[in-house]
């Protein structure tokens, strides 16, 4: 072992240099958000001034003004709607799907499984004409309800991928052991198999949430009236229509972060567990 | 168990609701838009056959071919540029250094926020009047720029500020590089391998697989790209940002569904295209199955 002074010199230069590139990724990933949380709470005026700097007094002006000229509470609703109705009927489509393709045995299965999957593959924005042809022919336009499907199905590939993958592993010897205990089909996917899989289930229906949650460019196309409004697109038109109340806005887009921010705080480890495991497969 | 068994009905209700789903919203999507890109339509009242005009105009459009163009430079920086950057995050993360749980949950954070919230909050920071960015750059003695107001400077400024969220991507890379046996890498030491001679030789070959899914699918949704571009610039000044999404929702907007689905056929050909010439070129693994995870 030779460690010499220049092989330490060298060390310590790798050590700095490491260091600088985390906390470059850190400072990128934190900081613009932050800078947004302190200037939402300063006037306009004093944005102008400087666009660094403590706000003079901590009022509360610029989320009142959100929530009331936004109406950010109705769309705040509106989105709660969509992005649960969305996780609902997506969990439970690729959930029954996900069981008859992970524990069944028929003939064509995996090129099911493979079709469903390589949805991911397609750019679903080359989908917008075929998508409003289909929302205003079934009377859907305007109405949260076309938000609902389309986000649940845009979804279906990567819930059924990660679903299938829990289901699998599952050992086939729970299930046999409640056919001799004479349980059917139906008992089989509700009493054994949906409650084993309760974690893919979390990671797909966190994806799918956060998706919809987020979602704009379909809610631009198929929602036209404030009271099928999403969160998403408030926040587009509040940046449009109030173009000088730049604080206002920042307001507005910190109270839209929360609910997916919130979520990620509490499951960020089934979140990453969920891509760590897809990963390790591959 | 019997292996000639009929097979069970429920098996077709379980799978009947995805059936329908994946039906109407992908595949009759894929017919409906190859069928009307051929078609002289605007949306009401009948269509029209006529002779890959839709395909012809677009084709023949300058401002389409700066679209393709510019999809090309998201894929390839989405592909090489943030692949690198998570790679590197990775490379260091999965060491262990000190708080590198809590490096890897800050860093998957800006994926959970909406892109309508980073969009705009980058319009601000690149804000020509108030925006810290000019700020910084004053303090420095730079000129300040009117960064997403310039065709010189928009596509890059949007390009750079979606390349460091790597997130997603870095969390992929580190979970594969922590699966490498540790046998390997002590057997290295014994043999006498520096810690580059060991990333270089071990680590960068053995997420070899992991890689090329990452730049593949990376290049996939840069060739697809549509919202912060949308959100920041709409495509100007003069289409210097615009994508083929961007064109396709213009068309749309303008009426000519025609010409919306021939533009839609040509992002799924070209994402398609460039997708298979990455894994030809990157060494064959299955992106189909892995992507999906």
């Amino acid at each position: 072992m030779k460690e010499n002074s220049s092989g330490s010199a060298k060390a310590a230069v790798a050590q700095t240099a490491k260091w600088l590139v985390l906390l470059f990724f850190l400072a990128v990933a934190i900081l613009p958000f932050l800078w947004l949380l302190v200037n939402s709470f300063r006037t306009n005026l004093e944005l102008e001034s400087s666009p660094f700097g403590w706000p003079k007094t901590l009022s509360l002006g610029n989320y009142r003004n959100a929530i009331v000229t936004a109406d950010l509470i109705q769309l705040f609703v509106n989105s709660v709607i969509a992005s649960v109705g969305s996780v609902a009927l997506n969990l439970l489509v690729a959930a029954m799907a996900s069981f008859v393709l992970s524990r069944e045995h028929f003939r064509g299965r995996d090129l099911i499984h493979s079709i469903i999957t390589a949805g991911v593959l397609i750019p679903i924005i080359s989908f917008m004409v075929p998508y409003f042809m289909i929302i205003t022919r079934t009377g859907l336009y305007d109405k949260l309800a076309s938000l609902i499907f389309v986000y649940a199905a845009i979804n279906l590939p990567i819930s059924v991928a990660l679903i299938t993958t829990f289901m699998k592993a599952i050992p086939k010897e729970l299930e046999e052991a409640s056919i001799i205990d004479g349980c059917g089909f139906n008992q089989r996917f509700f009493k054994i198999v949906l409650p084993l899989s309760r974690s893919g289930m979390a990671t797909a229906g966190t994806f799918c949430f956060v998706y919809a949650w987020n979602e704009f460019v379909m809610a631009m196309l198929f929602t036209s009236s404030t009271s099928s409004r999403t969160i998403q697109l408030g926040i587009k038109y509040f940046s449009s229509q109030f173009i000088t109340d730049y604080t206002g806005m920042f307001a507005a887009i910190i109270l839209s972060m929360i609910p997916s921010v919130a979520a990620y705080i509490f499951l960020h480890d089934k979140i990453i567990s969920g891509l760590t495991a897809g990963a390790v497969k591959g | 168990m019997k292996k000639k068994q009929r097979a069970n009905p429920w098996i077709v209700v379980y799978l009947a609701p995805i059936t329908i789903l994946f039906l109407v919203f992908f595949l009759f999507p894929l017919v409906f838009n190859a069928y009307t890109s051929l078609m002289r339509w605007t949306g009401s009242g009948t269509m029209k056959w006529n002779n890959f005009a839709n395909y012809v105009r677009l084709l023949t459009d300058d401002t389409f071919f700066l679209s393709i163009r510019n999809n090309l430079i998201w894929a390839l920086s989405q592909g090489f540029v943030q692949i690198s950057f998570a790679a590197l995050v990775a490379l260091i993360l999965a060491r262990n250094p000190r708080g590198w749980k809590f490096l890897r949950t800050v860093y998957f954070l800006p994926n959970v926020i909406s892109t309508v919230a980073i969009a705009s909050v980058w319009v601000a920071l690149y804000n020509p009047e108030y925006g810290p960015i000019n700020a910084i750059i004053k303090l420095f003695g730079g000129t300040p720029r009117n960064w997403l107001g310039d065709t010189s400077t928009a596509l890059f400024a949007i390009i750079a500020m979606t390349v460091i969220y790597i997130g997603y991507f870095m969390i992929i890379i580190l979970a594969s590089i922590m699966n490498i046996p540790k046998e390997l890498y002590e057997a290295a030491q014994i043999d006498g391998a520096s810690k580059v001679q060991q990333e270089l030789l071990i680590t960068i070959p053995m997420i070899r697989g992991t890689l090329v899914t990452a730049v593949t699918l990376a290049m996939a949704y840069g060739m697809r790209h549509f919202d912060t571009t949308y959100l920041m610039t709409g495509g100007g000044p003069a289409y210097a940002t615009n994508t083929i999404g961007i064109a396709l929702y213009q068309k749309m907007d303008a009426l000519r569904y025609g010409d919306a689905s021939a533009a839609g056929m040509i992002l799924i050909a070209l994402g398609a295209v460039v997708v298979s010439l990455i894994r030809a070129a990157m060494g064959k693994n299955d992106p189909m199955t892995e992507s999906a995870q």
